[in-house]
Order: C-alpha cells, then structure tokens, then sequence
C-alpha cells in the first residue's frame, strides 16, 4: 500500500541577517513514520522545525499538513493545526503549577464566560498523566516542586496528549536519563503506530538509527538527501552531514605515550551537600582526565569545584604549588578555564558579540587603556584560530550554532592562554565535525602540557580521549581507569550502575 | 519530627502559617517593649484599619510586579482618585464616592498600559513620568471643590464598611488569579516572557490589562482611603511617590511568598505586620524616621529570610 504523505513542505526558507539559515527545503514527511533530520550543528534542523511548529515565523515557502496548508504564529497554533514540538530546553514555566503549564495558551477548553473551570482543568491534568504512567507527578503542585527530568516528562505530556499529527523531538533526548529516553521512546513508537508522524532530531546516530523509519539530511540550510534507516550505517550518515568520508577514528589513537608531569591542579576530601561526598583526585601536566558517570552522580559538581564556582564546597583545591583556589577569581587568575555543560547561560554572554566573549578572561592582562583595535584583533586571531563560521567578530553569540558558540567558549580560554581546562560536556548537541575539531584541539593542548579535565556523559568520548578516568557513582568516585585499548564500554557501564 | 517539618513546608498553608507566626513574635516584641500603649484588641483592630486599605493597592501591584514590572504612579493615581470623587460630589453624591474613584484608577492604569506598551520603554521610567502629569491634574481637580471630604460620606472609612469593600476587593483579587487567564498569564510572563509569547500569550494586551487592574485597585484603595482620612491635598514635585512605599510592601510579602499559593493572604498579613511595626515604634516613642528606617529593614529581613536562595545565583 503506498504511503501517505502527512506532512509536504515546499519551499521552506529563511534567513537571520546574512545567514542562510534553511535554503528553500522541500521535503514529504509520510504518515506512520519516524523520520530523523540530521545534519551538522547550523544545517537549519532545528530551523526548520521552529517554523512548522511556530517558533519562529516561516520566512518563505509552504508546509502542508495533512492537506492543509498552515503557518503558525505560536505553539499553540501550531498545536491547534496538529503540530507540536518537545525541545531541548525547559520548557515550564516556574510560578504555574504543574497543570496550568500543560494547558498554557489552551485554557479556552476550560473556560466560560470568561471564567475558568480550575478543578476540570486540573482533573484533566491529573488523568493524562495517570495514563502516562507519571502518577507521581500531581497535577496541583507547583512545577518548580520537580526536576529537571520531571518536567521534560510533563512537557511530553503536554505536547502529545491532544494526538498531534506531527510531533518534533528536537534533540530531547540528551536532557533525559535513560529512563526518561525510554519514556520517550516509547511515546514516539505510539504516536508512529497511530499512523501519525513523528520528526526526530538528534546528534547521536546510534539512537537516530534505531528509532527511524526514514532520516534526511541536512547541510548548510539545504536539503541533501533522504534514506531509508534501514539501507544505511553511521559511517554513512555521518559522510552524507560532513559532504566528505569522515575517519572512524576522530579520537586519540596513542595508548602507550603517556605525556603526563606534575601535578596542575588537586582536589582532597571535597564535598558538596547533595553533589560530592569526600571526593578527591589529582590533575596532571601533560594529561587529559575524564570524569563520567550517570547524569545525577555529581560529576559536574567537580568541574564547578575546581573553577572555585561550587559555593557550599567544603575540603581542599589547590593547585600543584599549593596555591588555594577558593573562588572562581582566583582560578583565572591562576590560568583556569571552564566551560559548563550549560553553554548558553553559564559559558557565554549569550546577548553579546563575539568579540566580547573571547575577550571577557583577557582583559586584565591587556594593555590600559583597552584598545578597540587591539581588541578585535585578539578576537579575530582565536575565533579564527577556532574556525568560528560567522560573518564577522562583531555577530551576535545568539545568532551562532551550538557548535560555533562551543568554539567560541574554547578561543575564549584559547586567547586566556588557560594551563589547566576543565571542559564540561565539551561536545554535547555538537555534529561529529565539530567534535573532531575539538578532540584534535584537546590532544594538542594535551602536547604542550596542559592539564585538561574531561566531564562528559559519552563513554566513547571518555575512552578515546582521557589517559585516565574516574567514574562516579552517587557523589563518589567508584572507580579509576587506565587508557587502554582494551577498556570497553561496559567496563565503565559496569561501576556507574 | 523532622519528617513532619518537611511535609509542612510543602504545603500551601506553610507561608501563611509562617506569616502569622511572625504576626505574633512582632506583637508579642512590641507588646513588652510598650504594655500600655500597644497591641491591646481595640488598637490591633486600628492597625487592621490601615493594613486592609493598603493591601488593596498591594493586590493590584501585584499583577505587575510578578511580571517583573513596576507601577510609580499609584500614589498619584491615589491622590487623583480621591479629588475627583471629591470634585463630583456636589452632582453625584455617593456615586461619586464609589464610582468616581474606581472608574478614574481604571482609566489612570489603562492609560499607563497603553503608554507602557507603545513607547517600550521601562515601566519604572513610563510610570514615574506620568505620576508626574497625574500629579499636576490634581493640583487642578483640588480647585473644583476642595480638598476635604464632607463628613457625611466617610462611610467607607471605618468599620464594618471598610472591612467589606476590603474583603470584597481581595475576593475579586483571588478570583482573578485563580479563575481567569490573567492570573496564570501574568506570572507566566513573569517566568518567561519569551516561553509565554510561543504559547501564545498576547503579552502586550496582558501587561495592559495589570496595568488597567493595577489602577482599578488602586481606585478602590481611594475610596477606603478618603473615608480613612479627613482630607487629600494634592501634591506635585514627585512627593505622592511615597504613597506608594506600603502599598508595595504588602507586595513584596505576596511575591515572597507566592510559591505557597496563597498571594492575597499574604500581601494582607503582610501589610499587617507593617502596620504593626509603624504603630509599635510609634507606642516606644521613636521619631518616624527611625521608624522608617526600622520598617524598611524588616521588611528586607523578612523577604530575605522566607526566600530560598541559591548560593551563586544570579539575582536582578
């Protein structure tokens, strides 16, 4: 039986400034599937998806949905002609309870005369989630009562229950432990089992290709091809995102050259309430260390402690000397970078040039009075040294891929000439070429001798970087692992559970 | 033990049991620190009297506070109110008490929407500027028949009448946050504004509409007022700005405790608690500016103390 188109867009297009975000994309997206979009971070994946599902406005073409053609001018619309999205953010809002953030913008089914029926609107709540197995979640409380992963299960809620025709996941799985990913998972195979659709997004080609039906790709805001998940393998996918043959081995491939010196940096008997329990652990010149574990097992903390920005810290982080570094001052004064799984409100001025951005750590080194000249030359030399893609140094963070604005977290601590680097999540929603670069990037650092501590959630990433790795497991470290070719995934799996 | 405290605090009911708990130390200090001239029943009803004419204010700065907004222009709005149910009594009589300042704050708080929203600029900046304008209206309206409310209408101004345009003002108050779009939508745009706009929420006819109710309220706090007091003179050079400070206490209190669900409590108990303070400083014999001082720094306690705070956070 031949396949039913759900969803034909023709023509999609759109612009930000110079950028071509997504140019005049044409794609069928058929009832029954899941359909993967893949592509490199700045392919206008995301994009493209923002404007079907109201986001932002649709800066040329047509989608038809199931025979209808239709431009929303918000969320809700959109869900109101049968397209919803779940994104990578939160997407709840603190001050409402739980219910109020699920029916936000679609109250009208409660209201009359004006007036609206609170307890038909929470009872609704309460039953879809009952039926989404997340009993415990009360519909009545306020949302700030849950966590992270509480509320991502809530925005499930609300952008599915009303039987979206389209339902796009943009990139939501790396918010989610592995619970949670089943959860949605399980939700995505329903709404495909329905004879509905489903647009997925994701970086990860292991999860892209077990879940999809069918995957198009995407580069530079253009359309490149459609497979079938089926007739094709990750080397494949990841050849068609970069448009040449990537190699397989993009990680470090030395396992007998240990580089590592002195001390750089040490941890003793730190804690954090909630976060770390006792733990302690040694930084050396010349050596990449990884820290890996479940998502809540603390290990984040440990970046944080060490950049002198974890503030109930208790215990002892001095550098190899004996240098204290108590404050997040006094490790850059100290040549200490950090950039935070959090790019976007934690690494970077998010509303700020490029410019500015790499050269905030500097500024107390340069010359007074600051030159502008001077400035934007520092700026220009690291984003280029970077491969930043932007028009100029003077562009706006905002208007940059995820990739790019990791690029310029690292020509930040590049310019600052930091010796010990603390990268959290360093490639995390970033596309494998990107990821290439930055691994190249930390090996060479790793060369001159600097000291860089690795916190990642990507295992692979953890065996084939670091020369050392600790895993941790509910706030402790539970164990250390040499590099080697032997160690396996499951070695690592194997201490974090 | 430790496991009952825990499930206290999360209930709806711990902010307002807390605030009654402070309620209590605050007289219980003032009590011993001035036995005969404070806290006996007849005067906690006279600080009652005071604390429910500006909760009224406070409930509608609230709509724009929890949007991140703020309102200056009420004390001027106040002021105008009250002259101009003064102005129209000789032709409306108690229509001009009851009508007159609620259909003036109204229009006052429309007009600062509406000039909110087209100039985009700050509400600090856009309210302060028209109290100055509102300000020089009353200086007007003062000559149409004075200042002084005749003695025959200050209904309004003492038991039980206070007490019922009060609560009903606090109902309708409740019943807006609770049962209509604007409560769930202005604090929606407090947390987000962006997140707001993609579910749809008009942000600009919302923060209109606070602005309009903000100013309805402040109409209604006019009519307890004028009945409150003996007469209003108008006041120019940006002075009605300090009628604004109570009124935004009792806020303050709601937006602080308004993760326990129940703002209105809370901004009435808390402009109680003020009330308190003002009337205990006054019954020790300290001069108002140490009152002042005193009440601000209680206040920034009080707020401080039932905020959870993040160390680290970045707070605006």
């Amino acid at each position: 039986m031949a396949k039913e188109i759900m969803l034909h867009a023709v023509g999609i297009d759109k612009r930000f400034g110079p950028t071509h975000a997504v140019d005049h994309v044409s794609l069928d997206f058929y009832k029954g599937e899941i359909h993967a979009l893949i592509g490199e971070n700045g392919s206008g994946k995301s994009t493209f998806t923002n404007m079907l599902t109201g986001i932002i406005t649709i800066g040329g073409g047509t989608f038809e949905l199931d025979g209808e053609k239709i431009a929303p001018k918000n969320q809700v619309d959109a869900n109101h002609h049968g397209a919803a999205v779940i994104v990578q953010e939160q997407g709840t809002l603190d001050g409402l309870t739980v219910a109020e953030n699920m029916f936000l913008g679609d109250e009208d089914q409660f209201m009359s005369k004006g007036i609206k029926n609170t307890a038909a609107m929470y009872k609704k709540a309460q039953e879809l989630l009952d039926g989404y197995g997340l009993a415990h979640i009360k519909a009545t409380d306020p949302i700030e009562h849950y966590n992270f992963e509480d509320r991502k299960l809530v925005e499930i809620v609300k952008s599915t229950w009303f039987k979206p025709k389209v339902l796009v996941v943009d990139e939501t799985t790396t918010a989610l432990s592995q619970s949670g990913r089943e959860e949605l998972f399980r939700v995505m195979r329903d709404v495909r089992d329905d004879n509905r659709t489903v647009i997925f997004i994701s970086h990860d080609m292991g999860e892209v290709l077990e879940m999809s039906d069918t995957i198009s790709i995407l580069r530079d805001g253009e359309f490149i091809k459609t497979v079938d998940a089926k007739e094709v393998d990750q080397d494949g996918l990841k050849t068609l995102m970069v448009g040449r043959k990537m190699s397989e081995h993009y990680y470090r491939e030395d396992y007998d050259q240990s580089l590592a010196g002195d001390v750089a940096i040490s941890m003793k008997d730190v804690s954090v309430p909630g976060q770390l329990e006792n733990l302690s652990l040694e930084l050396h010149k010349g050596e990449i260390l990884g820290i890996g574990g479940l998502s809540e097992c603390g290990m984040h903390e440990v970046g944080k402690a060490l950049f002198g920005a974890s503030y109930n810290r208790t215990g002892e982080v001095k550098l190899g000397d004996g240098t204290p570094i108590d404050d997040i001052n006094a490790a850059i004064d100290h040549s200490i970078a950090y950039a935070s799984k959090d790019r976007d409100n934690e690494s970077l001025l998010i509303a700020d040039t490029i410019q500015d951005n790499i050269t905030l750590p500097s500024l107390r080194k340069m010359k007074k009075p600051l030159s502008p000249k001077h400035e934007r030359e520092f700026a220009e030399k690291y984003a280029k040294q970077m491969s930043v893609k932007m028009v100029g140094v003077s562009q706006f963070v905002s208007a940059l891929s995820g990739g790019n604005k990791q690029k310029v977290v690292l020509a930040r601590w590049l310019g600052a000439e930091s010796d010990i680097l603390v990268l959290d999540s360093p490639t995390r929603g970033i596309d494998i070429k990107v990821k290439a670069d930055i691994y190249n990037l930390m090996d060479e650092m790793r060369k001159q001798g600097k000291a860089i501590l690795v916190i990642s959630e990507e295992i692979m990433e953890l065996i084939g970087m670091c020369d050392r790795i600790l895993v941790m497991k509910d706030h402790k470290v539970a164990g250390e692992l040499e590099r080697s070719r032997d160690l396996t995934e499951n070695d690592l799996i194997s201490l974090m559970v | 033990m430790q496991s009952f405290l825990k499930k206290a605090k999360t209930s709806q009911w711990y902010g307002v049991g807390l605030l009654l708990v402070i309620s209590v130390i605050i007289w219980a200090i003032f009590k011993v620190a001035a036995p005969a001239t404070f806290g006996a029943p007849d005067k906690l009803l006279s600080y009652l009297q005071s604390a429910l004419i500006y909760a009224v204010g406070g409930c509608g700065l609230y709509f724009i506070c929890v949007m991140g907004l703020f309102d200056f222009s009420i004390g001027a709005m106040l002021i105008l109110s009250e002259l101009m149910a003064i102005a129209f009594i000789p032709k409306l009589g108690w229509l001009s008490v009851i009508v007159i300042p609620i259909l003036v704050g109204f229009l006052l708080g429309f007009c600062n929407g509406i000039a909110y929203i087209k100039m985009h600029i700050p509400s600090i900046i856009v309210t302060t500027g028209l109290s100055l304008i509102y300000e020089s209206f009353s200086v007007w309206v003062a000559d149409i028949n004075g200042t002084r409310l005749d003695d025959a209408y200050k209904l309004f101004g003492a038991y039980p009448w206070n007490l019922i345009v009060a609560v009903l003002a606090y109902l309708l108050c409740w019943f807006i946050l609770k049962y209509t779009k604007i409560g769930t939508y202005t604090n929606a745009i407090g947390a987000n504004e962006l997140v707001a706009k993609n579910m749809g929420v008009d942000v600009d006819k919302y923060k209109a509409i606070a602005f309009t109710l903000c100013g309805t309220f402040v109409g209604i706090m006019s009519i307890l007022y004028l009945g409150y007091g003996t007469a209003q003179t108008p006041q120019t050079g940006m002075l009605s700005q300090a009628l604004n400070f109570q009124p935004l206490m009792g806020t303050f209190f709601g937006l602080a405790f308004k993760k326990y669900g129940h703002p209105v409590v809370s901004i009435l108990i808390g402009e109680y608690i003020v009330a308190m303070i003002f009337a205990g400083f006054v019954a020790i014999g300290m001069p108002t500016t140490v009152n002042n001082i005193v009440t601000g720094a209680t206040l920034l306690a009080i707020v401080t103390l039932t905020t959870k705070r993040v160390n680290g956070a970045v707070v605006k």
